[in-house]
């Protein structure tokens, strides 16, 4: 099998979300000596764009994209290894949370999977995370981006108080602040002074690329 | 035409001299901050409390029923997942799944008493709450919620996919369990049972894993409390206008759907009632005269019963809350 054709297979098995014939098709590209840049990039990650798509167009839901995602990480796992991290573009950083008071995260949990299979850099503080968590840790990290979600009305307003500390530490500009979740709208984020809303996990991840001028 | 009448007949599809407005109670719980404050807590665990809540909203805020419990974690935690019983300003909510593995839990907890702890409450208050006048609404949530709350929903969803045999035998051991809550609900006194399944809206599990996962259970339960004469209220969270066809076939006597659901499109495709579906954010945030041109549209949209589209925040006010009951009640039908 040829290189491209490999690549192909390997994209074509993780959209099917194969995640064993996904594994054995990247142990064959290292049989074949193929950088592993070149088959995550080429392979893995051309597959979850493909996810990304059939996500946004209604075709796959949740338990598509998670098993789509299990199928990237057994092929990921493989290849890892090799892969020459000089090769790497610097990936851009992002700190992601539920804000305090909601403990609703199947959508933040999507984000980091299709974050994290786009290449991203995500530091995942899990749900009801005190808001100032979310400053720390992207101060800790050196971030590019904090990325907040709720599903409640109630803790909305959490996003705009983050917002606000961010100002009177002076580290507004700092960061890019991404937000999104069932109440949440490009309305509020206008309002609370938001960079980016998106409406679900996929073109979230393309915007925030947009956004890092890394579309 | 007193309160008990009026919905029992709408879920009878029997004609009554104008929608009732209700809020069914389990994660649509009208048990807000000054309800909670005015009954001074408890509301969650004690039976005394969650009685006198149930009145006050039924008194204060004008909603046409009684409706218990005031969260969707009691049947969850006694599954073995954690839960937070929250205070006056915020839900009960799980914050720790059960790990053990499927096989173990369904071993475990077949034998779970579903008459004792929170959900004894929750009975006693049901038989305390329990009159004519007044329709006394049992919550239960449903299974894919239930599933989802007492392990990983992550790892649940994923095995719809890759081993659907066994997240079937996982679905019915839950259903089986709440098949058998409900039924000790309407022991207990219960008019109507309201089952809410947030996780199984349409836009997490898509209409295929949902004609699968979640409508052939959701008939079971129906169809075991319609043996019973009780009638049965669906809530779907999220975008359902794709589960439209599968929702008509589940027969519940009415379907509520969340704000973001056009009534007047749902009204044309769902044979049975309709429940809805004022925006529980404008609930919370809007003023009183959007409330009620917002409640007027769902009238005009046909809804059989008049409802907040979703879990309201617990601080919203009971004078918004009024705004819409009040519209709904000095509306001219006639």
């Amino acid at each position: 099998m040829d290189k491209e054709t490999l690549f192909r297979e390997i994209s074509h098995a993780l959209v099917e979300f194969e995640v064993e014939k996904v594994a054995e098709l990247a142990q064959e590209t290292l049989r074949q000596n193929i950088s592993a840049y070149e088959t995550i990039t080429e392979g893995l990650v051309t597959g979850m764009k493909e996810v990304g798509r059939l996500y946004e167009e209604e075709e796959y839901f949740l338990p598509e994209v998670l098993m789509c995602s299990d199928a990237f990480n057994a092929g990921l796992d493989v290849v890892n290894p090799h892969l020459d991290k000089d090769s790497l573009e610097k990936p851009i950083k992002m700190v992601i949370g539920v804000v305090e008071g909601d403990t609703h995260d199947i959508g933040k949990n999507l984000v980091r999977i299709l974050s994290g299979a786009s290449g991203f850099e995500v530091y995942d503080l899990g749900r009801d995370v005190p808001l100032d968590r979310f400053i720390e840790k992207a101060e800790e990290v050196g971030s590019d981006m904090i990325c907040m979600s709720t599903l409640m009305t109630t803790t909305m307003d959490g996003m705009k108080i983050v917002i606000n500390r961010l100002k009177e530490r002076n580290l507004r500009d700092k960061y890019k602040v991404l937000i999104g979740g069932g109440p949440i709208s490009q309305t509020f984020c206008d309002k609370i002074g938001a960079d980016l809303y998106a409406n679900d996990a996929s073109s979230a991840v393309r915007k925030a690329k947009e956004l890092m001028g890394r579309a | 035409m007193d309160e008990k009448e009026r919905l029992l007949n709408v879920l009878k599809a029997v004609p009554v001299d104008r929608p009732p407005v209700i809020c069914p109670g389990g994660m649509m719980s009208a048990c807000v901050t000054e309800i909670s404050d005015q009954v001074g807590g408890g509301h969650h665990s004690e039976t005394k409390a969650m009685v006198s809540a149930a009145r006050a909203i039924n008194e204060r805020i004008g909603f046409e029923n009684y409706g218990v419990p005031y969260c969707l974690t009691s049947e969850v935690e006694a599954l073995g997942a954690r839960v937070n019983i929250g205070n006056n300003l915020i839900e009960p909510r799980v914050t720790r799944y059960n790990d053990l593995p499927l096989e173990t839990i369904m071993e475990n907890y077949a034998p779970v008493d579903v008459t004792t702890g929170r959900m004894g409450v929750v009975l006693a208050a049901i038989a305390e709450l329990r009159n004519n006048r007044v329709p006394v609404i049992g919550n239960v949530s449903g299974h894919i919620s239930t599933a989802t709350s007492v392990v990983d929903p992550l790892e649940m969803f994923k095995m719809l996919r890759r081993d659907p045999e066994r997240a079937t035998r996982f679905l019915t051991f839950i259903s089986d369990y709440l098949i058998r809550y409900a039924l000790e609900m309407v022991r207990a006194g219960a008019d109507v049972i309201s089952i809410s399944d947030p996780t199984a809206t349409g836009d997490i599990l898509g209409p295929r894993n949902f004609q699968k996962f979640a409508v052939p259970y959701y008939q079971k339960i129906i169809a075991a409390l319609h043996q019973e004469g009780i009638p049965v209220i669906l809530h779907i969270c999220g975008n359902a206008s794709k589960i439209v066809d599968a929702l008509n076939e589940v027969k519940a006597n009415a379907v509520s759907f969340d704000s973001i659901v056009n009534m007047k499109m749902a009204r044309e495709g769902i044979k049975t009632g309709l429940m809805g579906n004022v925006s529980t954010q404008l609930l919370h945030t809007g003023e009183s005269s959007k409330i009620v041109s917002i409640t007027r549209y769902a009238l005009h949209s046909e809804v059989d019963i008049v409802a907040p589209a979703c879990g309201l925040s617990m601080a919203t006010s009971i004078s918004n809350l009024k705004a819409m009951t009040d519209y709904v009640k000095e509306g001219s039908y006639h």
